[in-house]
């Protein structure tokens, strides 16, 4: 009798933890998939679990997945979130820890934050293609200039970014392997950079060449990486910084085959 | 000094983070702190390097003065410091050199590579040169946020 009392509690205590570490746990892998730090996802799965009525909070960040031990008294439950795509996208990240804020003043119950994180990501509005793409190809051309790529090959830096960057969208939409998407859109953008550049007249086409492609350099992993081995995350961080070396490998073999192309072509 | 080589430096930083900028989905009202952020960024560095500084003693200056600023300016920006401060200092991240690096390393490999001594050399030299750079981009990031974290938990 006694013993059936105290499984009840303990299923109680359990029913009452699982929205809590689910909703925590959300806010977590979508931190992740929007390109946080660690210590910036610690801090916000610490405020949701908290602000929902967690009194111990302990967060296990990997690479791939999310692991939280949330507890109220002596009751504890553990639960475990696979991790998405890692991006980049900071208004998600803005509107994450406006959501936060709700929940440490406790204007949210479990329910209402995890339907709250259910929609945000559809919710949060994104800079159009043709805007993203412009940008990209002014980011590249003044990357370009940073290089020392000249005047005449400045104009066709800015068009193969613009195309590489419109073509990355469309292979990221199809859900085309990243490392793949690297390397093609890398070949894309370097060969109608130098060829472009080649037709202007430009004296710096090698240069050009590489201007192109440096919308593809992950400076955001890098800098996380970073961060998370600077912040005590050594594991983390290690695997961020072999995915970028990977990535750049990726990268550079598509800048290898349009200079080939480009080479044996001339 | 070149007035005018500082001028394009510091209006390229900022068009690049700008543009970087939009591509992280940075709000409109916040892009013009990220240009700003980058042109603080590369008018620091070109000054340095004016003064003879290696390009990773400028870098790590460059990332140290917009960590800085980011985290003073913080309450004024509505956009996460840590996405202000990385999009400043993307445009030194230095790609072209990693590109290098790695082209050196696969011409190493190609059969009957010529002058294979003076591949490997500028090879790791780009390497070495990369690596250093961006420690020296994210360390002179991660110091003001760090202290300043330091400061809170007092």
């Amino acid at each position: 009798m006694m013993n059936s009392a105290m499984a009840d509690d303990n299923n109680q205590a359990v029913a009452s933890l699982e929205p809590i570490a689910m909703a925590a746990l959300d806010a977590g892998r979508l931190l992740m998939e929007a390109g946080a730090s660690a210590h910036g996802v610690e801090e916000i799965v610490d405020q949701v679990a908290r602000g929902l009525g967690a009194e111990r909070v302990d967060l296990r960040i990997g690479y791939a997945s999310l692991a939280i031990t949330v507890g109220i008294g002596n009751e504890g439950i553990t639960r475990m979130r696979k991790v998405g795509n890692l991006g980049v996208n900071q208004r998600v990240d803005q509107e994450l820890r406006h959501l936060a804020d709700r929940v440490q003043r406790r204007e949210l119950t479990p329910a209402e934050t995890s339907a709250q994180l259910e929609g945000l990501v559809a919710k949060t509005p994104r800079h159009s293609p043709l805007v993203m793409a412009v940008a990209v190809g002014l980011a590249c051309a003044a990357f370009g200039r940073l290089l020392g790529v000249d005047w005449a090959g400045t104009g066709p830096v800015f068009l193969a970014a613009t195309i590489g960057q419109f073509v990355r969208r469309d292979l990221i939409t199809r859900h085309v392997n990243v490392f793949i998407c690297a390397t093609a859109v890398s070949f894309l953008s370097s060969v109608l950079g130098g060829l472009g550049a080649r037709w202007a007249g430009s004296q710096t086409v090698a240069t050009a060449m590489i201007a192109s492609i440096l919308l593809l350099v992950p400076g955001v992993p890098s800098f996380n990486a970073q961060n998370d081995i600077l912040e005590g995350r050594p594991t983390l961080g290690s695997a961020r910084a072999v995915w970028v070396v990977v990535i750049l490998i990726f990268i550079t073999v598509g800048l290898g085959l349009g200079q080939a192309l480009l080479v044996e072509g001339h | 000094m070149d007035l005018l080589h500082l001028l394009h430096q510091t209006v390229c930083g900022a068009l690049a983070a700008f543009g970087f900028g939009v591509l992280f989905n940075i709000g409109f009202r916040s892009l013009p702190w990220c240009a700003a952020s980058g042109a603080l960024a590369l008018a620091v560095r070109t000054l340095c390097q004016e003064y003879g500084w290696s390009l990773e003693a400028a870098s790590f200056t460059a990332a140290l003065a917009v960590g800085g600023a980011v985290q003073v300016l913080r309450s004024r920006t509505n956009i996460s410091p840590n996405a202000l401060d990385v999009a400043g200092c993307i445009p030194m991240v230095p790609g072209s050199f990693a590109a290098n690096a790695i082209l050196g390393f696969f011409a190493l490999a190609a059969p009957n590579s010529a002058g294979a001594t003076e591949t490997l050399i500028t090879a790791v030299g780009y390497a070495l040169r990369v690596t250093f750079t961006i420690g020296a981009i994210g360390t002179g990031l991660a110091i003001p946020t760090l202290l300043l974290r330091v400061r809170v938990n007092k």
